[in-house]
């Protein structure tokens, strides 16, 4: 601790051979990879000291993937395009964040994990107060409270109930709230097993019949405590009851080898009669124990399921109002401030309306980056910067493409057009076939006439005209005193193609002679 | 619907607006013009039920999300009136655009869908349209429409209902384009009343139609 140089963060590297700690852990000293893994393995034969620093390592720290998972922050709120326009919409985004992190949300755990991920520490803090069971610091992000919490929970009583030494376990759960506590607990702990071996390489007599013991106790502990591996618990939250089987044989497992131990500790004699009959009698008074406590264990999980189930609509809850608060809070205190600009207001409520829409009613599932989405982009751009409204309806998509693209960049600059000049709201309609796609901007202004346009004003005739042809698409231009709709058509196959792009070609001209006269 | 009401100056269309905010609602009457005379007020299925039964209104302003009965908003209000289908019409009013809101409620007899955001002539118009017996459509329905029903037209123009005609398609194209029914009917050479019957037509298509693609349109819009 006393270097300041900035070390790469200790994760658990994915270059791995067993678990990555030892890549990790080279990661982090800047040592050779291969040192690490010699020393380690030498650390071993030294009375099996590397096995139990591995293995502290292995559950103490997180993979590269969680560590990143753990410090991402929620991403930008949604509203953040849609009034970017306006100055205090600055605010919005990580102050708001936090508001809510640190805020009435005690749901960082059962958490998806683009919300769940904020965890800053007091919300882990937090959390701490709440649970009978503190969350630990180092395990607060995507901890499922039903699986972890309770199977913990029943560790640790377990522990306590059947023995003595299980209050050395219990005061390490007291401890934990504490940071770093459980680090320097263990610390302590592996020194002094340190010390007693290297006492035996001097030939100081230390009790096998009791060392032999603890670790069964230490060994078991160890494997109950495997499921605090954070990568297995996501596993297990993900894969459901399935998995849970094998959560619950590994702690019987545990739970086993430490009361074998503690048996064999406290018999105190070794000798194996003796063992088996108090291994007997424990067992039947544990499953006494177990009949006596059954129904109110099964309450206990019940309850937890219940909370767990509250816990989900609480986050689903609270995930809305922060989008309410990041989105139509800041969006209303902004037309409040800016109430004398009619233009203003109606800019700011459709930017609101057309946000809240796309998060009310569009489809996670669906993939971006196809045309209407374009379209749909566009357009919203277009009407952020002109404040006119522009309609969009569209029938059918296609995949984008660099002709797409063209087709797109004309759109908006006839978009542009209809909401500088013609005023109100501009109509756009997308539609995409097998064989073509079709674009019409309409709008309701005074009109011009195309003809007249002169020779130096490139909007018309370069980015609209001029690029559909280059791409061999059409671009007509209907202008009277009621409106003026740009019409734009682009055939689906490129140039050198078929009868079906002839005839649709012929259908273009079709509609062109009707829209000339 | 044959009994269309004179809608000439001497008699006013008799209109019942349903929808939960009495803020909405008194907008919405200072909106209507002096063609239309407002007769009951509902916020909720069950209030809306009633006062259409009492008033027998030519119209029905009809929210689609409402509060009250099973939860199944202005569909309900329409199926709990089905007596009443012949002589009143609903236009529903929304401020959701979402496909399965606008669909479900013209399936269950609407004549007309407009979003919240209409001007206060527009949506005056619409009410005389829907008097009349016409359909209304949003640029947004039709968009809907052509979704549903694909953009290719019926090969042999009889009435079957799983495929719109080319002219119906056309007008349906036109709509969404924001065409108003005068510049659909200029545009095609045809009178206003033609464009009229064919988006008659077109709405009792998407009412009555099975067809295949229309249902599994439906289903991946959950909407049956």
């Amino acid at each position: 601790m006393t270097t300041v140089v900035q070390r790469p963060t200790l994760v658990r590297s994915s270059d791995r051979m067993i678990a990555g700690v030892c890549s990790g852990l080279a990661d982090h000293l800047g040592w050779p990879v291969k040192f690490v893994r010699l020393g380690m393995i030498l650390a071993c034969f030294a009375g099996g000291a590397g096995v139990a620093f591995y293995a502290w390592l292995w559950t103490m720290v997180p993979t590269a993937d969680e560590n990143a998972k753990r410090n991402a922050r929620r991403p930008a709120s949604p509203i953040a395009p849609a009034v970017s326009l306006a100055p205090a919409s600055g605010a919005t985004g990580p102050s708001a964040a936090t508001t809510y992190d640190a805020g009435p949300s005690p749901t960082v755990a059962g958490a998806p994990p683009a919300s769940g991920s904020v965890t800053g520490n007091g919300s882990v803090l937090g959390n701490a107060g709440a649970r009978p069971v503190a969350e630990p610091s180092a395990f607060g992000s995507a901890a499922s409270p039903g699986d972890g919490a309770g199977s913990r929970n029943w560790a640790g009583s377990w522990d306590e109930a059947t023995n003595g030494t299980g209050s050395t376990l219990w005061s390490w759960f007291t401890f934990r709230k504490i940071q770093y506590g459980k680090e320097i607990l263990l610390g302590a702990a592996l020194l002094l097993v340190a010390a007693i071996l290297i006492a035996r390489q001097f030939g100081v007599d230390v009790p096998l019949g009791t060392l032999i013991p603890a670790a069964a106790i230490l060994g078991g502990a160890a494997i109950a405590w495997m499921q605090l591996d954070e990568t297995r618990r996501a596993g297990l939250v993900d894969k459901t009851k399935a998995d849970q089987a094998g959560g619950w044989t590994r702690l019987a497992a545990g739970l086993a080898l430490v009361v074998a131990g503690v048996l064999v500790m406290v018999s105190g004699s070794g000798s194996w009669e003796q063992t088996w009959l108090a291994l007997l009698a424990s067992i039947a008074v544990l499953g006494g124990v177990a009949l006596v406590l059954l129904p109110w264990g099964l309450k206990f999980w019940k309850d937890l399921e219940t909370e767990r189930a509250g816990r989900v609509r609480e986050t689903e809850r609270a995930e809305i109002a922060a989008h309410l608060h990041d989105s139509v809070l800041q969006t209303l205190a902004l037309i409040q401030r800016r109430a004398g600009s009619e233009q203003d207001v109606i800019r700011l409520a459709r930017a609101q309306e057309r946000e809240l829409r796309s998060w009310l009613f569009s489809d996670p599932a669906k993939e971006s980056g196809l045309l209407a989405d374009r379209i749909k982009a566009v357009a919203a751009e277009v009407e952020d910067s002109h404040g006119h409204a522009v309609e969009v309806v569209t029938v059918g998509d296609t995949d984008m493409t660099d002709r797409h693209e063209a087709l797109v960049q004309a759109a908006r600059e006839a978009m542009l057009n209809a909401a500088r000049h013609g005023g109100g709201t501009v109509s756009v309609y997308l539609e995409s076939t097998a064989g073509s796609t079709e674009i019409f901007i309409k709008d309701r202004g005074p009109g011009f006439d195309p003809d007249a346009v002169p020779d130096d004003r490139l909007g018309v005739k370069e980015s609209i005209i001029g690029r559909m042809k280059r791409h061999g698409g059409t671009a007509v231009i209907n202008s009277s005193s009621d409106g003026t709709e740009v019409r734009l058509g682009l055939p689906s196959i490129s140039p050198d193609a078929s009868d079906l792009r002839n005839s649709d070609l012929r259908n273009g001209e079709q509609r062109n002679g009707e829209a000339k006269q | 619907m044959n009994n269309s009401p004179e809608t000439g100056a001497g008699r006013r269309v008799r209109v019942v607006i349903v929808d939960d905010h009495t803020i909405f609602r008194s907008g919405l009457k200072a909106d209507l013009d002096e063609r239309m005379n407002v007769v009951g007020e509902a916020g909720t299925v069950e209030q809306a039920v009633a006062v259409i039964a009492a008033t027998r209104p030519e119209v029905v302003l009809l929210d689609v999300h409402l509060p009250g009965g099973l939860g199944g908003g202005g569909r309900e209000v329409i199926a709990g009136s089905g007596a009443l289908l012949g002589t009143t019409s609903f236009l529903a009013l929304s401020v959701s655009d979402a496909a399965e809101d606008v669909v479900s409620v013209i399936r269950a007899g609407a004549r007309g869908y407009v979003t919240k955001t209409i001007s206060g002539k527009e949506i005056s118009d619409a009410v005389i349209r829907v008097a009349d017996g016409d359909a209304v459509f949003s640029p947004r329905l039709a968009g809907f429409v052509l979704d549903a029903f694909g953009t290719a037209p019926a090969d042999i123009a009889d009435d079957e209902l799983d495929k719109l005609s080319a002219r119906e398609l056309e007008v349906m194209r036109l709509i969404a384009r924001g065409y108003s029914y005068k510049e659909v009917a200029k545009e095609l050479f045809i009178s206003v009343k033609t464009v009229e019957s064919h988006v008659s037509a077109v709405l009792r298509k998407l009412q009555l139609s099975s067809r295949h693609e229309l249902t599994k349109w439906a289903a991946e819009r959950r909407l049956l």
